[in-house]
């Protein structure tokens, strides 16, 4: 516990002494508000509604994080017991995963309208390919003897499954999560970008628009902050759940 | 010594495993070559060769995991219940040490419920000294216990035959040769029902110690090569290393390896 707090402790001074320089920085030399807002600027326009904004993004992009990572499992099952699938539709992943998520959003909107709907799918698109390659490659990677240990007692490929395939493969699952836990944020705000009447990409743009930056720049961090909570939360559920998993093996 | 009484009234000569002209090949390649085989009831055999000649493909024939190619034929006692242990513990990370043993008890045809698999895997963990370790993690095991455990699984099921494939090659020598003792005495131990014990392993020394045959197998594609008889005494102990028979032994197998 102790080293917890002390490990802790050289970021947060290393943030607290950049916020520090940014503020005298801005101070001494005049900075203009709309090119470089001071730290004090930027805390003193985050509100309410900042906060309404990131739970919006938040939801949107938690909810494509979750559904993509559904999908994402079910396909690679089926990839692992498919050969013939797994030829035909890998390489339509990919094309998938190639296309640039910017080019589609419009598409998207078009599609689905400015709701929830766009950004969840938008979000879904970014983070299918983590997962399903993830899961592919740890579904796959049994050990031989291990399978012939099962083998040897006549395990079924139903208990294969359950009790060899599907826990071996849970560090992978958990390494495309943490990976995809960021890009969820990435894909919520594009969406919004594109057609939206809230959420944090939606102020990100308006704000543009008034050269307003100090309302700008409470948005970007409230985004990083969505992707950091994301992340930890994935983080702190893959030491619960692949405990036998020691950090550094990944 | 119980086990060897016994065998010697009734058994001993009966049959455990057949291989009869058994080739094998992996593609193009040809691993076995007409191999040919007999293992006892109530037996320690050990197949020593050259790495990569095929000694854990004779294993996976005697599991079924392989099939001999057409002509050959792999035959067991009626009801012959078998145990297999790796050359790696492959232990489950995610189980606990008696999760671990209780696993294969629950799979296939799940001969055993819940309570029973869970009072023979109590049972394994106990004649393997781990009892102390009951709901440890593999990751929090030494090597030598990890193997232990991958023993105990083995013997939970309660096997005739155990066949072991290299099981002490990844261990280091004073851990190896701990082990070496304390399978011969769960081999002779009437708490067990292991009568036969079939071991892999490119040890001259550690097959001289063991067993009461030594099969001898040539290089790629293997064949058996010679089959010694070990004429140390049946019950085995630390310090037979020094008899006379056990260095006489391990020099005819030296000398063999030398025209392989």
């Amino acid at each position: 516990m102790m080293n917890k707090i002390k490990s802790s402790m050289y970021p947060i001074s290393f943030a607290l002494g950049f916020i520090v320089l940014w503020e005298l920085a801005v101070r001494l030399f005049h900075v203009p508000v709309y090119l470089l807002p001071a730290p004090s600027a930027v805390i003193e326009v985050m509100d309410g509604s900042l906060s309404s904004h990131m739970l919006v993004t938040l939801t949107e992009a938690l909810a494509g994080f979750v559904l993509a990572n559904i999908l994402g499992m079910i396909t690679a099952v089926i990839f692992v017991h498919s050969k013939s699938i797994e030829k035909g539709a890998f390489p339509l992943a990919i094309a998938l995963k190639t296309t640039p998520l910017v080019a589609l959003a419009p598409l998207l909107v078009v599609w689905m309208g400015t709701g929830y709907s766009s950004k969840v799918v938008a979000s879904m698109l970014i983070c299918f390919f983590p997962i399903l390659v993830n899961s592919v490659k740890g579904l796959k990677a049994i050990e031989h003897e291990a399978w012939e240990l099962f083998s040897t007692y006549k395990g079924t490929k139903a208990e294969i499954f359950w009790k060899l395939r599907l826990p071996t493969s849970l560090p992978y699952v958990f390494s495309a999560l943490k990976i995809s836990s960021s890009l969820a944020i990435v894909g919520a705000i594009v969406g919004e970008f594109v057609g939206a009447n809230k959420g944090l990409g939606y102020v990100v743009l308006v704000s543009s628009y008034h050269m307003d930056t100090p309302i700008m720049f409470s948005a970007i961090i409230a985004s990083a902050l969505c992707g950091l909570l994301l992340f930890w939360g994935i983080s702190w559920l893959e030491k619960k759940v692949v405990f036998w998993q020691r950090a550094d093996d990944l | 010594m119980a086990k060897q009484e016994q065998a010697s009234v009734s058994s001993m000569n009966e049959i455990a495993v057949t291989l009869k002209n058994c080739s094998l090949s992996f593609g193009d390649v040809p691993v076995l070559n007409n191999v040919s085989l007999d293992i006892y009831n109530n037996e320690f055999v050990s197949i020593l060769g050259p790495s990569g000649c095929g000694k854990s493909t004779l294993l996976r024939l005697m599991l079924s995991l392989l099939q001999p190619n057409a002509g050959g034929e792999v035959k067991l006692a009626k009801d012959l219940s078998i145990g297999m242990v790796f050359q790696k513990p492959v232990l489950m990370p995610w189980l606990t040490a008696i999760q671990n043993i209780v696993l294969p008890l629950t799979i296939g045809e799940k001969r055993f419920s819940k309570k029973e698999a869970r009072d023979k895997a109590e049972g394994a963990l106990r004649l393997v000294g781990l009892q102390d370790f009951t709901n440890h993690f593999p990751h929090q095991l030494s090597g030598g216990m990890q193997q232990r455990i991958a023993i105990a699984r083995a013997l939970a099921a309660d096997p005739a035959v155990l066949l072991m494939d290299e099981p002490f090659g990844a261990l280091d020598e004073f851990t190896r040769e701990k082990l070496n003792f304390e399978l011969l005495r769960l081999w002779e131990s009437p708490d067990t029902s292991l009568s036969t014990v079939v071991m892999v392993t490119h040890s001259i020394q550690e097959s001289v110690i063991m067993s009461n045959r030594i099969v001898m197998m040539s290089p790629r594609p293997a064949g058996v090569d010679a089959i010694i008889p070990v004429p140390l005494p049946a019950h085995r102990e630390v310090g037979m290393e020094e008899l006379p028979e056990y260095h006489h032994t391990v020099n005819e197998l030296r000398k063999r390896v030398k025209h392989l």
